[in-house]
């Protein structure tokens, strides 16, 4: 091989490497996506994320974190609509409970225990009424 | 003294009357009484305005989810 070669071939393997070391924290799931998996953050009924158990500080802050940025959209969305906030939340949780829990993850409604959702869809309260 | 005591016979035919009637109202049992319910009345719409307004807003929720998918982990 030509200098020209293994210089062009040195190039590109530092670069993948770098490429992949840099966006390696970015495609690795958050703490809350993986607490989510692992059955200790779940959905809420009531439009929030809730904690089953004991977890880590970082997925507690990263869940404090989401629910308050949940609860300014929902303020955002209720002042428009001329409703209460509690009802947009009421409203995202049935949308949340009925399209984004997969089977395996925990949710609740109310104030219940924390379930297990299996492959049937999650019984909803019954305000939601029906879902699409 | 005698017109004190005598009834004309239209009384006599009221009282006829108004005694057949009670006796009708006994017989039959249903008497309507007019009562006023001891509490007042409680219509407690709340609760259907709640759904209605929640299942209105089910469409709201979806684009709400879809504008901001950070805040919905999976």
């Amino acid at each position: 091989m030509t200098r020209k070669t293994i210089f062009i071939s040195a190039a590109t393997a530092v670069l993948a490497t770098a490429a992949l070391v840099l966006t390696g924290p970015v495609l690795a799931q958050s703490p809350v996506a993986q607490a989510m998996a692992s059955g200790s953050v779940g959905e809420q009924s009531d439009g929030y994320l809730g904690v089953s158990g004991t977890v880590n500080a970082d997925v507690r802050a990263e869940v404090d974190a989401i629910n308050i940025k949940r609860r300014a959209v929902y303020t955002d969305l209720a002042a428009k609509r001329g409703v209460t906030v509690a009802d947009i939340a009421a409203a995202t949780g049935c949308q949340t409970l009925a399209t984004r829990v997969k089977a395996g993850q925990v949710y609740r409604i109310g104030a219940g225990p924390w379930q297990t959702k299996g492959a049937a869809p999650i019984p909803l309260p019954d305000y939601c009424a029906s879902t699409q | 003294m005698s017109d004190v005591n005598v009834e004309t016979e239209r009384h006599r035919n009221r009282d006829k009357r108004s005694a057949s009637a009670a006796l009708l109202c006994l017989l039959v049992g249903g008497c309507i009484t007019v009562k006023a319910p001891d509490k007042p009345i409680e219509i407690n719409l709340n609760v259907k305005v709640q759904q209605e307004v929640i299942v209105r807003l089910q469409k709201d929720a979806q684009d709400l989810i879809a504008n901001n998918p950070e805040l919905f982990p999976q």
